[in-house]
């Protein structure tokens, strides 16, 4: 059934600037859009992360500049707490939705996906514009929001009921601030449905010949396993996101109780429930956080065995149990909800999968682990920020256990412990996997190395200071330090005012160090090393079987045939310790000399 | 969106053994269709939540006529568009245009005795906000879950258009009308879950 | 694609438009039997499932397709369908304050 020569997606190279970089339909252009998306919203929210940590840590202190962004929310440089919570909405949204979904899923999988598979492109390469342009689009309106009306919303990434639906009432940003914020989620969904359309078709259907499923590197497995959670989850949140708009422009009360009063103000909606909106959300939001932290696990794994040079333990666990946590997804999302006033009995139903979901998470970091015990791993900015990404996954993750019992979650659920755990887990954790596959792929996409030096620095300053910001956060949040507030006035909270100056120097110092790769990226594919060879890191996947960077159609008018499991390191050939699945050649490998 | 999902292609359809033997593209309408019935899904469920928890739901329809008629003009719809199919992979052009074609025009009545209705709703007062009978989350909710129908029914009627004129000038060809047709039953499909839950659990007694 | 239908006629197509009707006519009797709200719905979910089972399988060909399309299709579409009823009982609280409170 893989008798297949992959030319479905057939389309002349285009000629003029337009088609070629701006409105192309070549995936590979495409996944570097999205990756150049992906790190101008990084650094937007990097920087509002900045002065969120600086007005925590010393209250009245004048942020120079931020009055030019809203001379409302920061007269003077000082935030007020409304402007703190916009920040924050914008921190959240943005790196959410616009860095840890379209980094390590759309960019990198756009890119890699089909040439993995060895396509030319993917079956529909217009949905595939579409769906960035649509996702830019969906960026801009939420950009926007920061200079329309009264700034963006203050509701947070969730945008929980009743404040999305009431108006200006609810606040600063409340009124035109939640449409947008609508609009563009709204958007972005259509874009990933699309995105999602294309990888499933492009991994199931496009295969050339000899690549059985099993034969699919674990980065193409994870972008396969993330595009079906995505392709529903999206599906769920796009109709949530229009009712919430009828709720505030028409008026309507699918997510306001009747008799609310907010502001001292009686609201005239009636009826609805603000659970509901929960429900929905989170029916999304689950899944979502592992579409961000599935493509990331995919990514270390393909990299830690290229510079361990020996497969994982098992290839078959690593993809079993990444569509466990797929089919997981759906079934936890309730934790996030433990405090809401849902039924306790559901409490239960959603604590037990919650405890149960830990288990193929924990295998995938073992089988990784044990792999690497006596493995002779090559040092180098990728395998680094690797490493960084199991650690991070992994001391993230342990707060994990903790968070899924609703009697514990009931205390700490309103502090800094989850935002520690939420933001190690998956927002470091899923940030190392797409420094990982930059380093990694960097060579593939332009030609030319990365500065390993500077790489390097790069990962030890990130790694230590992300370190020193979020494990601190856990300790707050033990120590009873609420979340969402702007400043920290109550006695109890004052002694711990020491140990938020000090998260915030870490949070400006790791900032800083961004700045690091930012300047190694740019130098780099202008000025760097140039690329050895097509496969600099002597690895076998069919990427780096082709030219550098690969051509229009991915492998030049050839076809390529599969005659290798992707990962066939340690092995004696005729090129080194390893065979490339395209390579026709017959090796002996090491369990068949024993 | 149903519609881009016909008109954006490709002219080479690959046939040499993709996944479960489907082409691409009925393969890529069907996860549209996953996607889409979750879409309908997260709307009943919204609607089913707040009917289930509010006291003076209102039962408003006293004639079943109407909504009788539209379910048998959609389900007819699907027999013709199937004919269609039948028609295009017999290879009879003519016959197969004229069925896609008469299918299109079954789905401009039904979306007409549709918009009929929401007229004469709106004529007793009903409106996204209040209606005369009871709590104010009914318009709301009918009109969203029949008003996502009816979106989906308006491309249906634009998608079966486009692709049978160029089903007839040559462009598409069957698979082309077959991967519409799923589309079709699929608003077909949807419109069986909508009948009892939103018009009959609400008929008078 | 050349798949099984072709070597059924129309007859066939017929008989799962008629099997439809009477079923959507079905749904309608249920409508006016004197029964209370939650029974109705059952009876009524229960055949539109039917219908829907029916329209699929048939109308869209699953029955025809391979076996393996048609449970990637139907284990899909179920499992996510049936992660979306977690929150039926909060409804209540929307009637009774907060859930079982009597």
């Amino acid at each position: 059934m893989h008798d297949v020569a992959a030319h479905a997606a057939h389309h002349a190279p285009p000629t003029s600037f337009i088609r070629k970089h701006v409105f192309s339909l070549d995936h590979k252009v495409i996944g570097k859009q999205y990756y150049a998306l992906a790190l101008v919203a990084a650094f937007v929210g990097m920087f509002l992360s900045w002065f969120m940590r600086i007005h925590l840590a010393w209250n009245d202190t004048a942020i120079p500049g931020l009055q030019l962004l809203s001379k409302t929310g920061a007269p003077g440089g000082v935030m007020t707490p409304e402007y703190y919570l916009q920040l924050m909405t914008m921190h959240g949204t943005i790196m959410v939705f616009f860095v840890l979904t379209t980094a390590p899923f759309a960019a990198f999988g756009n890119y890699f996906l089909p040439i993995q598979v060895g396509a030319e492109d993917m079956p529909f390469p217009h949905f595939n514009m579409m769906s960035f342009w649509v996702t830019f689009v969906a960026f801009l309106v939420l950009m926007s929001s920061f200079i329309l009306g009264d700034g963006p919303t203050l509701g947070g990434w969730t945008q929980y009921a009743p404040l999305n639906a009431v108006g200006s009432v609810a606040g600063p940003g409340q009124g035109l601030g939640v449409v947008l914020w609508a609009t563009s989620i709204g958007l972005f969904c259509v874009g990933q449905l699309l995105g999602s359309l294309n990888f499933i078709t492009t991994t199931l259907d496009l295969r050339v010949k000899g690549m059985s499923l099993m034969r699919l590197p674990l980065t193409a497995w994870a972008w396969f396993i993330t595009s079906c959670m995505g392709l529903t989850a999206f599906a769920v949140l796009m109709p949530a996101c229009i009712l919430v708009i009828l709720d505030h422009v028409a008026g309507t009360s699918f997510f306001v109780a009747s008799n609310l009063v907010i502001n001292d103000q009686v609201q005239p909606h009636s009826g609805g429930s603000t659970l509901l909106w929960q429900h929905l959300f989170w029916f999304f939001g689950h899944p979502e956080v592992y579409i961000a932290i599935v493509p990331g696990l995919g990514i270390v794994s393909h990299i830690l065995i290229t510079n361990m040079r020996k497969p994982m333990l098992s290839h078959r666990t690593l993809i079993y149990s990444m569509g466990a946590l797929a089919v997981l997804s759906y079934m936890v999302y309730g934790h996030h909800m433990f405090v809401s006033g849902m039924n306790p009995f559901s409490s239960l139903a959603f604590s037990f999968p919650t405890l149960v979901i830990t288990i193929p998470s924990t295998i995938v970091v073992l089988v990784q682990v044990f792999s690497l015990y006596g493995s002779k791993l090559r040092i180098n900015s990728a395998s680094l920020f690797s490493l960084g990404f199991i650690s991070m996954f992994v001391a993230g993750g342990v707060s994990g256990f903790f968070l899924a019992q609703p009697s514990i979650d009931i205390m700490l659920h309103a502090t800094y412990f989850v935002v520690g755990h939420f933001h190690m887990v998956m927002g470091v954790a899923a940030m190392f996997g797409i420094f990982a596959g930059t380093y990694f792929w960097f060579p593939k996409m332009t030609g030319r190395m990365m500065n390993e030096t500077l790489g390097k620095a790069h990962f030890w300053l990130s790694f230590v200071g992300a370190y020193c910001i979020f494990m601190p956060f856990h300790y707050l949040g033990l120590a009873g330090n609420v979340r969402r507030y702007s400043s920290f006035v109550d006695d109890f909270l004052q002694p711990l005012i020491p140990v938020h100056r000090f998260i915030t120097v870490a949070a400006l110092l790791t900032g800083a160090a961004q700045l690091i790769f930012l300047y190694n990226l740019i130098h780099s594919r202008f000025w760097g090393k140039l690329a050895p060879n097509d496969n600099p890191w002597e690895a076998t996947s069919l990427e780096w079987s082709t030219a550098t960077p690969p051509p229009f159609d991915n492998f030049g008018g050839k076809h390529p045939v599969v005659y290798h499991d992707p990962y066939q390191y340690g092995v004696q050939s005729s090129v080194g310790d390893y065979v490339m699945q395209t390579s026709p050649e017959q090796v002996k490998t090491e369990s068949d000399e024993q | 969106m149903s519609q881009a999902d016909l008109t954006i292609g490709h002219s080479t359809t690959q046939t040499l053994g993709p996944a479960f033997s489907i082409p691409t593209k009925k393969f890529a309408m069907w996860l549209f269709i996953i996607a889409d019935t979750m879409t309908f899904a997260a709307c009943l469920v919204v609607y089913g939540f707040l009917r289930n928890g509010t006291p003076n739901w209102p039962r408003p329809f006293h004639s079943i006529t109407n909504v009788a008629i539209m379910t048998f003009i959609l389900l007819t719809s699907s027999l013709t568009m199937l004919i269609g199919l039948r028609s295009a992979r017999a290879g009879d052009k003519g016959a197969a245009f004229r069925w896609t074609m008469i299918t299109a025009a079954l789905g401009i009545v039904f979306a007409f005795l549709h918009i009929r209705e929401w007229l004469e709703l709106i004529d007793h007062g009903m409106t996204l906000l209040k209606n005369p009978w009871g709590t104010g989350l009914f318009g709301a909710s009918f009109f969203s879950i029949t008003g996502l129908h009816l979106t989906h029914v308006t491309c249906g009627i634009i998608a079966l258009l486009v692709v049978g004129v160029r089903y007839k000038g040559g462009r598409y060809n069957a698979d082309d009308i077959e991967v519409l047709g799923l589309y079709w039953h699929f608003v077909d499909l949807v419109w069986m879950f909508v009948v009892p839950l939103v018009y009959l659990l609400n008929l008078a007694h | 694609m050349t798949t099984a239908q072709e070597h059924n006629g129309i007859g066939k197509d017929l008989i799962v438009y008629v099997c439809l009707l009477a079923l959507a006519g079905v749904q309608f009797v249920i409508a006016y039997q004197n029964i209370d709200a939650s029974q109705m719905l059952t009876r009524m979910l229960v055949v539109a499932c039917v219908e829907a089972g029916l329209a699929a399988l048939f109308f869209m060909h699953l029955w025809t397709e391979k076996r393996g399309f048609l449970l990637f299709v139907a284990v899909f579409t179920i499992a996510v369908l049936l992660g979306l009823q977690y929150g039926w009982t909060d409804s209540y609280r929307m009637v009774t304050g907060a859930p079982f409170s009597h």
